[in-house]
Parts: structure tokens; C-alpha cells; sequence
């Protein structure tokens, strides 16, 4: 079953195009990360999927409901950003008190120990909290609410190494115990690509690539060589970046449908044969060109 | 260059190789119950569904078969579809060793003298 469905679902900002023709569906029960460059529309989707937002066109279901304006929707999400409105007057401590008579699902127990293991000072505002602070705190937010829809906005910012890796550990511990619907935006992809279990990559906001996070690391291959032996060897290939490398040799990454003995020939042939990981591939399919920034330096 | 190496191997193969290790090494015996996806995820930190391609893998080759409801178990012929398929890789990495080493100009009665020093090296390691 689907939690969430989205048909052509496009929105508009005056006369900037933030989504663009959108159909996709994410599966109940799994963890999705939301991937893509500043400004691909990632935040105006997630806002349109737990309600904030309104769609221009098209259609949009979060459990079989258009989210505006849905009490059901409402109730089984919760959103989580930097911008979230929490009470200027309550000390953290008692947020997340008001947070448990807000949500229907709420884990004090876990709310509490996660407050204590990040060391958070009870008597605190959110306000006079730091940035990663905040980002953690929110986090605690997100997920004690076990909402069935768990939706993150960038939820990592500011977050230093060890505590984006606790909350990874914490979310992925948290899921396996009350398996829901989570999506979770970052740019961080290589950083969150294990507790992934699908990938839906935007640019321009449109869809570049929704898959299994197990089918992504052999989507593309990068080839090293000899321009012309590169051009022979990859034929018409899918080519999601063209780079030159040295003086006469050029790296380019296309779609790997290769065969084995293909890739093992090109070795022979004299030809430099890798995998591309993810987070690179996700750069080349959501780049306005296919030569990258030393396009800007090159002479010709 | 070889592709199939190190870090960039697809999670899910590197999960079903780890679990090809430890039958290897009895951690396992026969018709015992493996780690279930839930176990592998929280272990190594990573999705479920990974984790269970990783099993699928497995029972498809036959080294593990499901039981209903009960989890993944070690087949009695798993050590020796384990062993066979090791052995197919071996050979696959001594023919991308020989093409480095016609690339490198080495003779095939260098080749050999290399193997073999290397191997006395080795057994002379197990010894200390």
C-alpha cells in the first residue's frame, strides 16, 4: 500500500515553476530520502505533503487524502524544520511536555532518554539554543511524535558529526521498533544512503530518479581513457557527464548496461572502469551541464 | 581496474558475503537459524529491505532456505555452493592478474617464481 501518491503535481510561486509535472509513490512502511540541489523544490514538496502547501495542479494523496485541509493528514504527520514555531515562552523541558498531549503517538519514555543522552539543559528556550542545538531537539521532536507520516526538512543542519550519526542510529532503531512512513531530506546522500530504502532525486522540480537505494550504485559507470576509445566503447549510452581528463583522455559516467565480460574488455582495451557512487551520480543527473564547474575555467 | 572491489560493492552483496564468511567459518552449522533482516539492519546500521536483499540472495543460491514465518536457515549444501562460487571468483581474479602482468611485461616463469615466493612468505607468517 502507498502512503503517499502524487499525480502530475506541480505548484507554482507567482510565475516560478517550484514542482513540475511530479508523479511518484512512496510505499507505506519504508524510508525515503529526498534528494537534490538548492532549490530542486524539495521543501515546497514536503510542505504540500503534510499540508502546509497548496498544489496548483495536479493530484496528491497522503493515505488516500489531499493533505489540505485534512484532519486525518493532520494527525498522522509530523513535519520537522528549522523553522518550526514552537512556543516562545516554554522552556524546552515543557514543549516537550505540550508535545505529548499534542500527538496521539507519543513516546515520552523515548523523548525523555534521548533528552537526557543529547544533555539538554531542561530549564532552557528554544531560542537560546545553538543551531545544531535546535536541530537536535527538533529531532527529538520528530521522533517521539511517531507520526505515521515522519517527514524531515534537512534535519542534520548544523548537527555536528557524532550527533548526525547518533540520529541516523536513533532514527533507523526507532523505525525497526515502529516501522512508519519516513522521508527525510539532505544533502548529505553518502552520509544517510545505508538507512535509505528508496531515493527520489529532484532537480529543477522535476522527478531525475526514484529507485531502491540497492539498484543505485550500479546505475552508472565511469570510464577513463582515450577519447576515442571512451566514444567506441560507450556507444549511445545514457551519458550523465563528460569531463576531459589530461591532455587527450576524457572521463565520462553513463549508464552502466554493460555486461561483465564488456567491462572486463575494456580493461583490455585500455580503458579505467568504476563505479560511481551515488552521491556523485545524483550531481551529474541534477547538473544544468554536462562538464561541471571547469566549464567556467576552460579556455575553449 | 577491477570493479567489483572494496567499498562500492552494493551493500546488500556485502551483507550476503559476510554471512557467506561466517558459515564459512561455522559460525553457523546446518539447518541453524540465521540472522533475521530486522538483526542485520540494527547490526550494521542499515535498512531492512537491504538487509533482506541480501538474504534473498542467498536462499536463491540455495545456501539458505526459508521457513515460513520462522526465519532464513543454513541449507546442508551451503559450504560447498559457497566454496564453488569462491572458487569461480578466484579464477576471476587470477585472469585480471595475468592481463596486469602482460601489461607489466612479466613472463609466465616470472608469474610463477612470484606465486611461489609469495605463497613461502605466507606459510612462514602462519608459523611465527
Amino acid at each position: 500500500m502507498n502512503a503517499v501518491e502524487c499525480r502530475e503535481l506541480t505548484r507554482y510561486f507567482g510565475r516560478t515553476v517550484a514542482l513540475n509535472d511530479l508523479s511518484f509513490a512512496i510505499k507505506k512502511n519504508t524510508i525515503t530520502g529526498l534528494v537534490g540541489p538548492n532549490g530542486a523544490g524539495k521543501t515546497t514538496l514536503l510542505k504540500i505533503l503534510c499540508g502546509h502547501l497548496r498544489k496548483t495542479a495536479g493530484d496528491v494523496r497522503v493515505f488516500s487524502d489531499d493533505p489540505f485541509n485534512s484532519l486525518k493528514v493532520s494527525v498522522n504527520t509530523v513535519f520537522i524544520d528549522d523553522h518550526l514555531a514552537l512556543p516562545a515562552t516554554l522552556t524546552i523541558f515543557d514543549t516537550l511536555e505540550a508535545a505529548r498531549l499534542f500527538y496521539p503517538n507519543w513516546d515520552h519514555r523515548l523523548a525523555l532518554r534521548l533528552f537526557e543522552y543529547f544533555s539538554f539543559e531542561p530549564r532552557k528556550l528554544h531560542k537560546d539554543l545553538s543551531k545544531g542545538q535546535k536541530s537536535t531537539f527538533n529531532m527529538i521532536l520528530g521522533l517521539s511524535a511517531r507520526c505515521a507520516l515522519t517527514i524531515f526538512d534537512e534535519p542534520t543542519v548544523g548537527m555536528d558529526t557524532a550527533v548526525r550519526r547518533d540520529f541516523y542510529r536513533a532514527l533507523l532503531q526507532d523505525y525497526l521498533h515502529h516501522p512508519r512512513t519516513i522521508i527525510f531530506s539532505s544533502h548529505l546522500l553518502g552520509e544517510i544512503e545505508d538507512i535509505l530504502e528508496e531515493i527520489l532525486l529532484l532537480g529543477e522540480g522535476r522527478k531525475c530518479l526514484h529507485l531502491p537505494v540497492a539498484e543505485l550504485r550500479g546505475y552508472a559507470v565511469g570510464v577513463r581513457g582515450p577519447a576515442e576509445t571512451v566514444e567506441h566503447f560507450i556507444a549511445d549510452r545514457d551519458l550523465f557527464r563528460r569531463e576531459r581528463f589530461g591532455r587527450d583522455k576524457i572521463f565520462v559516467a553513463v549508464r552502466n548496461s554493460f555486461s561483465g565480460e564488456a567491462l572486463q574488455e575494456a580493461g583490455a582495451m585500455g580503458l579505467e572502469v568504476f563505479p560511481i557512487p551515488a552521491e556523485d551520480l545524483c550531481v551529474y543527473l541534477t547538473a544544468r551541464t554536462k562538464g561541471g564547474i571547469d566549464d567556467v575555467f576552460s579556455e575553449d | 581496474m577491477i570493479f567489483d572491489t572494496g567499498g562500492t560493492q552494493p551493500i546488500y552483496l556485502q551483507i550476503s558475503e559476510w554471512l557467506e564468511r561466517e558459515i564459512l567459518s561455522h559460525n553457523f552449522a546446518t539447518d541453524e537459524k540465521v540472522y533475521s533482516q530486522y538483526q542485520l539492519a540494527e547490526m550494521f546500521n542499515i535498512n531492512p529491505a537491504t538487509a533482506a536483499k541480501g538474504l534473498n540472495i542467498l536462499a536463491e543460491e540455495g545456501i539458505l532456505y526459508k521457513k515460513r514465518g520462522l526465519g532464513m536457515f543454513v541449507s546442508p549444501e551451503a559450504g560447498r555452493i559457497i566454496r564453488e562460487k569462491r572458487r569461480k571468483q578466484v579464477l576471476h581474479r587470477l585472469r585480471e592478474l595475468i592481463r596486469e602482468a602482460e601489461l607489466l611485461d612479466i613472463t609466465e616463469s616470472e608469474l610463477v617464481a612470484m606465486f611461489k615466493a609469495a605463497q613461502k612468505r605466507e606459510k612462514k607468517e602462519e608459523r611465527v
